[in-house]
């Protein structure tokens, strides 16, 4: 993702760099008008929906920057720091989320008169939990949940497995024995079970997915965190994989046609049976790339439950705009009438429950052959245990998965790779202890 | 006239604002950073040279440093050989090559195309199963399996080399032919009256005479070099892989600031590089220059 996402916005700089240039001009120009503005900041033009709603509703301007998601810490950070043309609401991605908890740029919303803590019983446990600072204090909210799954071709699955069910594929891929065996089934009928050893990941931590630092500040490398290295090896040795890194070219090309693989000096052509994305990867990823396989996909679940993404809004503390940043807050996260609108629209999964229970049952994709998924990841969503989110994530998992890399390509052993991960971390956080 | 005067500052002014604010403020912050433990927020301690002590025994950081330079230095000996060769071909006057302008604006073609893109490109003509590079190779036989590419430490660099050389050769190309059609016919006649062949004419009157053209495109190519950046971002992860080969010193500093927010030990990388880039430079001008006097000696 990191690496798509860089691709992207470092093309889109310099557009960046031209929407900076406007922002300073009209700043002096109409200092008088800008006052009565709500100034939102966000990754994606997600928010113009809403936005639109809102200032129809509520006769409040809003003026909506977008920053790339590659330049949006860097350009927000200043911006919080020092007050200076900073917005009144931004948006968080989960990978900046608990640094920019820590950091007290959100106002407190436990706090009167937000009271945040009221809708709890509203939100999806781990979306609401994870807004909170160490303190239990709510700083940010979020109106989606992104627990993931596991895309596969209804058509594969049925020469291969014998059946196309959601529900009974799931259950053979329930366990990491199972996988593997799903896995073989596929290799005999010349398909592969993922497109990498990377789609792993989640799922070779097992049950109990621990967080990456503990409290005292100490990494934290559980004997579940080391199973993705032996996972990782096994699916390659086997060929259960087709050789095409996430994010590749070829990873896209999976999804909609055949691709070839060379094994053992031997060229073959082979189809990739499965995805491991979460809720945005239908949207985002799937439906953008797998034009002629519309309708042969499903989702189902993995050996366990697990979580990927997923973007959080808040109000920064010092802004003048409190009430409408709240309000604004409001209809994104809580507004029964606009997010029914908005699921319906966007197929986006929601962490609002009043709207969710309403409306899942008579969710169909016609993408995923009229599948409802919106009740599927809901009852994923349920599974999620919260508190294992820290501030490192992306940067440790980048480094881990290159760990990782190392050892199934046979370039270290797995000792080797794991101490030089181990340096890699004291080297980028020195104050994380490390054995 | 006193009047007059003071108009001149008014008028270089806006320059030195915009210089003071957007140069030589950061340079002095940096350098108060580098003494700090500044993470990105406010409330940073002194540490004293703890940061530069860290600097001269960082692996990363050395491994960084060798990186760049071998991944500059082929790309520059290929970037020059060829736009020599080039160069020594178009100003042939028995070859009288047609169509110099056209090759000109050919050969810098891909110094327009944003490194972004080119990554983009190159990503996908050199990806290991899927890659029309593998698949050209393997079809007239020259390699049995696809190779990875992009996945040794050898080949990325490598990769990365050639990549920077075709982005580049136009460029120091356009550069040279400048050099050389400054150079006097006369002195080419009269090589040729000598009985020259074409080798004693470029290593005795073209390379001589081009010194200081080359002097100009090593230093500018070493100081761009030295900052080497974004193609080992984009192509691979963004940390350096294959095994930290494609980590160069700028693309260090890059990951300690921004993505691992130590703001306080990324300034004293950069001023680690710029006194590694100064000393660079002081030895390539040193170098040529006492080559120059020797000669002269020599001629006397």
């Amino acid at each position: 993702m990191r690496k798509l996402v860089s691709l992207l916005t470092i093309g889109a700089l310099s557009v960046g760099v031209l929407s900076a240039c406007s922002d300073g001009s009209e700043g002096s120009s109409s200092e008088g008008s800008k006052d009565d503005v709500l100034k939102i900041w966000s990754f994606t033009d997600e928010l113009k929906e809403p936005i639109k709603t809102f200032e129809e509703r509520n006769g409040v301007k809003v003026e909506l920057t977008i920053v790339p998601t590659a330049d949006y810490a860097t350009k927000l950070k200043p911006a919080l720091e020092s007050g200076v043309g900073a917005p009144d609401v931004f948006t968080g991605e989960i990978a900046f989320l608990k640094q920019w908890i820590d950091a007290g740029y959100w106002e407190n919303l436990s706090e009167e008169p937000y009271n945040a803590e009221e809708v709890s019983k509203d939100i999806v446990p781990y979306v609401f939990d994870l807004g909170k600072d160490k303190d239990g204090n709510v700083r940010a909210l979020s109106w989606q949940t992104t627990p993931g799954g596991i895309y596969y071709k209804r058509s594969i699955a049925k020469e291969a497995l014998g059946t196309d069910d959601p529900a009974e594929v799931g259950e053979m891929m329930s366990s990491m024995d199972g996988l593997f065996e799903v896995g073989e089934k596929l290799k005999d009928k010349g398909y592969k079970l993922f497109p990498d050893e990377g789609s792993i990941r989640w799922f070779a931590q097992g049950n109990d997915p621990q967080a990456w630092v503990n409290e005292d500040n100490e990494l934290v490398l559980t004997e579940g965190k080391e199973n993705y290295f032996d996972y990782a090896k096994e699916l390659r040795e086997n060929n259960l994989t087709a050789l095409a890194p996430e994010w590749s070219p070829s990873w896209f090309e999976g999804m909609d046609k055949p691709i070839k693989v060379k094994e053992g000096g031997k060229e073959t052509e082979t189809e990739v049976f499965s995805y491991v994305l979460p809720t945005w990867g239908l949207h985002a990823v799937l439906k953008e790339n797998a034009k002629d396989t519309a309708g042969d996909w499903a989702v189902t679940s993995g050996p366990s439950p697990y979580f990927w993404g997923g973007t959080w809004v808040g109000i920064y503390k010092d802004s003048k705009h409190k009430e409408e940043a709240y309000d604004f807050i409001k209809l994104m996260t809580q507004d029964e009438e606009f997010l029914t609108e908005w699921a319906k629209e966007t197929g986006d999964v929601l962490a609002f429950n009043p709207v969710t229970d309403k409306i899942k049952d008579d969710f169909s994709d016609e993408f995923l052959g009229g599948q409802n998924n919106y009740e599927f990841f809901l009852g994923e969503a349920e599974s999620i245990k919260p508190g294992i989110v820290t501030k490192y994530d992306q940067q440790l998992d980048t480094l881990y998965g290159a760990a990782v890399n190392s050892y199934v390509e046979g370039k270290k052993t797995k000792d080797e790779a794991l101490k030089e991960f181990k340096k890699q971390v004291k080297n980028a956080y020195p104050d994380i202890v490390v054995d | 006239m006193k009047k007059l005067d003071r108009y001149g500052y008014l008028f270089i002014a806006p320059f030195w604002v915009v210089f003071l604010t957007f140069s030589i403020y950061p340079v002095f912050l940096t350098l108060y950073y580098s003494f700090t433990n500044y993470t990105g927020s406010p409330g940073e301690e002194i540490v004293g040279f703890a940061n530069y002590t860290r600097l001269l025994t960082d692996t990363y950081f050395i491994e960084a440093f060798f990186n760049t330079i071998k991944i500059w230095g082929v790309n520059f000996a290929l970037q020059m050989g060829m736009a020599l060769l080039l160069a020594l071909l178009f100003s042939d006057l028995r070859l009288k090559l047609k169509g110099l302008n056209f090759f000109r604006s050919f050969f810098y073609l891909p110094n327009l195309i944003t490194i972004s893109s080119v990554a983009l490109l190159f990503g996908i003509l050199l990806d290991w199963q899927h890659g029309s590079l593998n698949m050209v190779l393997m079809k007239i036989g020259l390699i049995s399996n696809p190779i990875d590419w992009l996945a040794e430490p050898v080949t990325a660099q490598l990769s990365v080399s050639l990549i920077l050389t075709w982005m580049w050769f136009g460029h120091s190309f356009i550069i040279v032919m400048a050099g050389v059609s400054g150079i006097s016919t006369d002195y080419f006649e009269a090589a040729h009256i000598d009985g020259a062949n074409r080798w004693q004419m470029f290593t005795k009157v073209t390379l001589p005479l081009l010194k200081p053209i080359l002097l100009y495109i090593m230093i500018t190519s070493l100081i761009g070099g030295l900052q080497l950046f974004d193609l080992p971002m984009l192509i691979t992860d963004g940390i350096g892989s294959p095994d930290g080969s494609l980590n160069t010193m700028v693309l260090y500093l890059y990951n300690q600031a921004f993505k691992y927010n130590n703001y306080g030990y990324a300034s004293a990388v950069a001023y680690g590089l710029f006194l590694i880039t100064l000393i660079f430079s002081a030895i390539v001008f040193k170098g040529m220059f006492r080559n120059e006097r020797a000669t002269q000696k020599k001629g006397a």
